[in-house]
């Protein structure tokens, strides 16, 4: 009898502490931490939980500090699939990913479905970096969020700054992946070039990470005579193919969107210099003072793709602030559309979302591999140099048709 | 013709390279049987040894130890790890290999971290060795090619001209009867894997200053090495320089070819209306030249199973 009455006792003392507590937001980062896309992945994850932190270190949530919970998806969309079943059992209400489009193509649509069939428990997903044009065209649903630019806004803004600097030419060369994310640069490359004054003399697509030797790529570009080649590569497909132009001596001019990945720059060498990308922000045109924070923080300044990262958690930061539960329980519905209505201000200047496909509306950096950098790539003495910043209502494109939204009320 | 010429000369260099590779995996497989899916794992091994040792003692000794530690870490595997397996099979031979890949891999990322390493060819190796069309060739895709000639060289006459090649072949053929006869048959497998796997890391040394040197770089030239190891015959080392030169060759010229199904319907005058169904149709050949290994690959497994050099068994 005893016994009963203290467990009775203990277990009223256990309910009352629950009660007492308030429910934290929970972080999902659903990224490729093992496999090919680690060095992404990881990136990601880092900046993702320094802002976190950030947000923690003023007080967290709804009366807690927000937890961060890393699934690892192995970089492929059937992990990512599998770990966001366990994110959901774990009780995260916004998932955050960004390396590969594939695989934000796969949770979008989990996201979607899961909120259906939860009316009431939806889940945000917050996408970092996937840029594939469907994610805000067929497949775009109100829970999803990009917080990073897409192959127009990024070519729009390359060709008119490299066009304004006099460095763009007249004949352009069009090479890319053949996937998703290639078929939309190179449609965005041919556009574009009306209104930039120049001509595609010839496009090329190719396998995604599977070719050794760039070497004929390079004689076929070559035989194209182009001042300016525009592509959208990224890892090893934008290293060979920077190295096999370099060795051939052939004289053109890159426009890239990936330049600045780690290791790029010293694998590449002199052959970098004076190549440009288009990127969603560059230490050189920002401010200081965050470049420093991050870099005490982590131990290296921001770099690829962790700005964007640490901006996307600042909207959500921004947008939380607005936002009271009073220590009950969280309705993400209320958190997605408090940053639908977020400008969140950048070193660079407003991001905003368009609340038609929620896609943001930013700033592209526009930035030229050079010596003596003020902000040097990977221990060289090259870096990069911004030359232009493009404001987001120059480099945004109309929301695409195919998006259909079905908000709720 | 000028990219006639420069694609021939890409896509042989490019297939000596992927001979280079292969060399040591079709001599493991040939002489035991075993096929090592750690093969390109030996090959990332060799290119971070390379680097690490190079950007203390310079270049040469890189090229040098790479191969010496790559080699006795096969033999340590071929000693020690593959034994236990040995009686269930070849497919526990496979997956221990498989495993011992992902290990490497991931212990690579451990030391080297995730991003490509800085690991370059020296100043005195860069330059043009001749200009063609006024394009500039780069010494050291000779120099690959090069190297990759002199191993297949080497390797042939060692196995078919030397009193070792009797032993190492005889050993591989009736292992029962060549012990008998008083030859150390562990020994003589333990070395075999110990070439195989050294190859392997010269291959990454020499490869890994041209190409970058990043941690998936095994997994990237694995497969194909694999498809160039089944084309030629599993276990024939001229076989293997054949796929290899082949495969070297079609992928090079695929990339200049703009053909799809669609040129195919214009000889019938369905052209226009192939190109507006769209699809695979008007897929362009250069837009999966990195597929054509695969395919020859499978053209190969119907036509003649035992791989073009192959001997049946």
């Amino acid at each position: 009898m005893k016994k009963l009455s203290l467990l009775a006792a203990l277990s009223a003392g256990l309910l009352s502490a629950t009660v007492a507590q308030a429910e934290p937001l929970k972080i999902g980062i659903i990224e490729s931490l093992s496999g090919a896309q680690t060095s992404s992945g990881r990136l990601y994850a880092t900046a993702i939980q320094y802002g976190v932190d950030k947000i923690n270190a003023g007080g967290g949530f709804n009366g807690e500090p927000i937890e961060v919970l890393e699934y690892d998806n192995a970089g492929g969309a059937p992990g990512a699939a599998d770990k966001f079943r366990q994110a959901v059992a774990d009780g995260v209400d916004i998932v955050f990913q960004g390396a590969s489009s594939a695989i934000a193509g796969q949770i979008t649509e989990d996201v979607r479905k899961h909120n259906i069939r939860n009316p009431g428990k939806e889940i945000m997903f917050i996408n970092v970096g996937a840029e594939a044009m469907q994610l805000t065209g067929d497949q775009c649903h109100f829970y999803h969020f990009r917080y990073t630019t897409t192959a127009p806004m990024r070519v729009n803004a390359l060709v008119q700054s490299m066009r304004q600097a006099g460095d763009l030419g007249t004949r352009v060369y069009s090479i890319n992946q053949n996937y998703s994310w290639g078929q939309d640069m190179q449609a965005a490359i041919e556009a574009a070039a009306t209104d930039n004054g120049y001509e595609v003399v010839d496009t090329v697509l190719h396998d995604v990470n599977k070719i050794q030797d760039f070497a004929p790529f390079v004689a076929r570009i070559k035989s194209a005579e182009p001042e300016t080649v525009i592509t959208g590569n990224w890892s090893n497909d934008l290293l060979l193919l920077m190295k096999a132009t370099g060795n051939a001596g052939l004289d053109v001019r890159f426009g890239t969107t990936y330049l600045d990945q780690p290791g790029n720059i010293a694998n590449a060498g002199e052959t970098a210099l004076g190549h440009y990308i288009a990127n969603n922000y560059d230490n050189s045109a920002g401010e200081p003072a965050f470049a420093d924070a991050y870099k005490e923080a982590t131990g290296h300044y921001p770099l690829f793709v962790e700005p964007q990262t640490i901006f996307a958690v600042g909207a959500l930061g921004e947008a939380l602030s607005g936002v009271d539960f009073g220590g009950g329980e969280i309705d993400v519905t209320t958190i997605a559309k408090a940053l639908e209505d977020t400008a969140y201000e950048t070193p660079v200047g407003p991001i905003t979302v368009r609340p038609e496909d929620h896609q943001t509306i930013r700033p592209v950096v526009v930035s030229k591999v050079v010596r003596n950098a003020k902000y040097p790539a990977d221990d060289t003495d090259m870096g990069f140099e911004a030359v232009n910043v493009v404001a987001g209502e120059d480099a945004i494109y109309p929301a695409q048709e195919s998006c259909a939204m079905d908000r709720p009320d | 013709m000028e990219f006639a010429i420069i694609s021939a000369l890409n896509g042989v260099i490019y297939g000596l390279l992927l001979f280079m590779v292969s060399a040591g995996l079709t001599l493991i497989f040939g002489m035991m049987g075993v096929l090592n899916f750690a093969h390109a794992s030996f090959y990332m091994l060799g290119a971070y040894i390379a680097y690490a040792v190079s950007s203390i003692f310079g270049f040469w000794a890189g090229l040098l130890v790479a191969p010496l530690i790559v080699g006795g870490v096969g033999m340590l595997v071929e000693r020690y790890l593959l034994p236990r397996v040995h009686a269930h099979g070849h497919a526990h031979e496979l997956l221990l290999t498989f495993g011992l890949a992902l290990i490497i891999e991931e212990a690579v990322k451990l030391f080297f971290g995730d991003f490509p390493v800085n690991y370059q060819m020296p100043e005195s190796l860069r330059f043009a060795a001749f200009s063609l069309f006024d394009t500039n060739y780069p010494f050291y895709r000779l120099f690959i090619g090069g190297i990759a000639v002199a191993m297949f060289i080497a390797l042939w006459l060692l196995l078919s001209r030397t009193r070792t090649g009797i032993i190492v072949r005889a050993a591989e053929r009736l292992p029962a009867m060549a012990e008998a006869l008083g030859h150390n048959i562990p020994v003589v497998f333990m070395s075999v894997f110990g070439t195989g796997a050294a190859l392997a890391g010269l291959a990454g040394a020499v490869a890994g200053a041209f190409y970058p040197t990043n941690p998936n770089m095994g997994l990237e030239l694995g497969v194909i090495v694999f498809v160039v190891v089944v084309v030629g015959g599993l276990g024939s080392l001229k076989g293997s320089l054949l796929a290899s030169l082949m495969i070297g060759l079609f992928s090079s010229y695929a990339v200049g070819i703009d053909w799809s199904l669609a040129t195919l319907f214009d000889l019938a005058g369905l052209g226009g209306w192939a190109r507006a169904v769209g699809g695979l149709i008007t897929m362009e050949v250069s837009s999966i030249s990195g597929t054509i290994p695969f395919v020859l690959m499978l053209l190969v497994l119907l036509i003649r199973p035992a791989g073009l050099m192959g001997e049946r068994n």
